[in-house]
């Protein structure tokens, strides 16, 4: 049977031998290998998780307004016009307008949070009078 | 960073895409995934032609990418002392010399995508491992117009669902990123001792 592990190629021996001999004697580096294994495990399942766990709540979620979208953008995701959106916080409708809202909010010397704020009402308006195409 | 890197793209459009893209392939860390993925979304609406859109994040990409691969390169003696430090000995570097060349065409095009985070190192490496510089950029060509396709066309597809899908995208690489390297130790723990040491007692059993 010794013959057999030591000569054989099936892994599972290799595997036994590797795993006795790390009971054994945890060197440095063997110790250093395991943490990094037992680390590389636990990112792969709490990334695996978060992945799934957000890819659960997709569908129920609404995209959250940031700083970075324009109003043009934030009425696509919202599923909404954006008139509305503009006026809500007092600036001309124009469709080819991009600018991020930190750039509006900075241009109108408003806080981005406030211009955000003004968006959501407008858009929880527009929900409830059923403007929404 | 990351508000300033979007905002950029909301409003300069494909020059803001071309830059954001070469600059990260060369190494910064910018959310490249979430760019994609937003510039998918701007296609959706009309204000950015998808095809030219995975072009020119490709073309930046690959910019980028010789960038990082003339460094390993022509990077000079301190970089290959540094890289010499890390590994171990010139035998070692030798080793990993052969195995870049062995596996560079598959590393090169699963690391502008599916393992994206790594993409820079590869180009370091395949430059300071001389990997051919044609081949290189055929794969790397290849790679990062696959990978662009994909994150474009998945912004254009959940056009109103960005940052999630970003999230979700991130979240997977990086699990995929921990199941290689789980992979690859669990190898080395487990299996390469394992034969090391039926390699060093064979003989004495023979005797």
């Amino acid at each position: 049977m010794q013959d057999y592990i030591d000569s054989g190629v099936p892994a599972y021996f290799h595997a036994r031998r590797s795993i006795v001999k790390l009971v054994a004697l945890p060197g440095r580096r063997t110790l250093v290998l395991l943490l990094g294994f037992c680390l590389a495990i636990a990112a792969t399942f709490f990334f695996g998780y978060r992945a799934g766990r957000t890819a659960r709540h997709v569908r129920w979620q609404n995209e959250p307004i940031r700083p970075w979208m324009s109003v043009p953008f934030v009425a696509h995701t919202w599923h909404t016009r954006e008139q509305p959106l503009f006026e809500a916080i007092g600036v001309p409708p124009n469709p080819h307008d991009h600018r991020p809202i930190r750039d509006i909010a900075r241009a109108e010397k408003r806080p981005a949070a406030e211009l955000i704020s003004d968006l959501q009402k407008a858009i929880a308006n527009s929900d409830q009078t059923g403007k929404t195409p | 960073m990351s508000e300033q890197v979007l905002a950029a793209l909301a409003r300069y459009g494909s020059p803001a895409l071309f830059a954001i893209v070469a600059v990260a392939a060369v190494g910064v860390p910018l959310p490249v995934t979430l760019l994609l993925i937003v510039t998918g979304s701007l296609a959706a609406q009309g204000l950015m032609n998808f095809w030219s859109a995975i072009a020119i994040a490709a073309v930046g990409s690959v910019a980028g990418d010789q960038i990082g691969y003339a460094v390993g390169r022509w990077g000079g003696s301190r970089l290959v002392a540094g890289l010499s430090r890390m590994i171990g000995s010139a035998e070692r570097i030798r080793e990993l010399d052969a195995r870049a060349k062995s596996w560079g065409g598959a590393g090169v095009f699963f690391s502008r995508w599916l393992v994206a985070p790594l993409g820079p190192w590869i180009n370091l490496a395949s430059g300071a491992a001389d990997y051919s510089w044609l081949r290189f950029t055929v794969w790397d060509f290849v790679g990062e117009s696959f990978g662009a396709g994909i994150f474009i066309w998945l912004g254009r597809v959940f056009s109103d669902r960005v940052q999630e899908i970003g999230s979700i995208l991130g979240d997977l690489t990086w699990a995929i990123i921990g199941l290689l390297a789980a992979v690859f130790l669990g190898w080395k723990l487990f299996f390469k001792r394992g034969m090391g040491a039926t390699a060093e007692a064979s003989p004495a059993t023979k005797a």
